[in-house]
């Protein structure tokens, strides 16, 4: 398995930063996220996570440090929880936290549904 | 004097636009939101998030688009944003065909009708259940209330049989 890096460009604010890192089983998506065709951007994200948990069975941290997604994007972000779920359900080690602005109360409201869509437990932490 | 004529005397343009909504345009546009040298700080983060929802249903789905490269649809309509004393206003208008903007009318309705514990049932509902990949989550209408606390507003205009336009309009609180 090969790590997913992008690093954030000014010029192009609506990708995040993304950070897939095999040997530490972390996961890392950072700044903003409503890009044109989300589930294209997305859906190598999705199948690094399933072939991670099917195959190396490791534990997983997933650090989630978006201050805007749009609601494309959380739809993408909802499946990578299932995916979660289902692992952990079938015994995998994981680790959901979630960081947020104070200032934005709008984003609390969005992990609480995520964790009742999903049922994945998810940490809140400040910025 | 009809109190929503008085309303749009009293408003000031902060930003028009007709053309091809490109995600690059979107994104500066979003940009100079955020950037609004005033005191409404929350309303403008709401603004922003309402303001790139609505503007990528007009990318998305407008039926009049540009093609990019004979592979990327890239819709056509308008925006308007508004600055009243006490709230703003933001508007977009596209095409659709008639049959959906009596679907369109419609959820507006249901949106309308529910209070802010029910859209978020709704919300989570129709997120889990939207079939995902191009079809997104399907929840930018109940978001957009869900953030502004105020009632959508729509009008269609036919154009033909096949055609309409659609405008919807949040109105979003300074205060």
């Amino acid at each position: 398995m090969e790590n997913i890096t992008l690093q954030s460009s000014p010029a192009t604010p609506y990708f995040p930063e993304v950070n897939f890192n095999v040997d530490q089983g972390i996961c890392e998506l950072k700044g903003e996220s409503y890009m044109e065709e989300t589930y294209k951007f997305y859906l190598p994200l999705i199948n690094w996570i399933k072939d991670y948990t099917k195959n190396l069975k490791r534990r997983l941290e997933v650090n989630v440090k978006l201050i805007y997604l749009n609601t494309s994007s959380t739809k993408c972000v909802l499946d990578i929880l299932e995916i979660l779920k289902d692992y952990e359900d079938q015994g995998g080690e994981v680790k959901v936290n979630w960081y947020y602005d104070k200032s934005d109360p709008d984003m609390v409201d969005e992990v609480e549904d995520f964790e009742a869509e999903s049922g994945m437990k998810i940490e809140l932490r400040e910025f | 004097m009809n109190t929503n004529i008085v309303s749009l005397m009293n408003s000031k343009t902060l930003l028009s636009y007709r053309g091809p909504f490109y995600i690059e345009l979107i994104s500066v546009f979003g940009m100079n939101i955020r950037n609004f040298n005033d005191a409404y700080f929350n309303s403008r983060k709401k603004l922003f998030k309402i303001f790139i929802e609505l503007s990528q249903n007009v990318s998305n789905y407008s039926e009049n688009f540009h093609m990019v490269n004979n592979v990327q649809r890239i819709g056509v309509g308008e925006l308007y944003l508004k600055e009243r004393e006490e709230s703003y206003c933001f508007t977009t208008t596209n095409q659709v065909k008639n049959v959906d903007a009596n679907i369109l009318s419609e959820r507006c309705e249901l949106v309308n009708a529910s209070d802010q514990i029910k859209l978020r049932e709704i919300k989570r509902e129709q997120r889990i259940n939207s079939p995902g990949e191009k079809f997104g989550a399907r929840i930018g209408l109940i978001q957009a209330v869900m953030l502004s606390g105020n009632k959508l507003e729509y009008k269609v205009e036919e154009i033909d049989d096949k055609y309409s336009y659609f405008s919807l309009t949040v109105t979003i609180d300074k205060y």
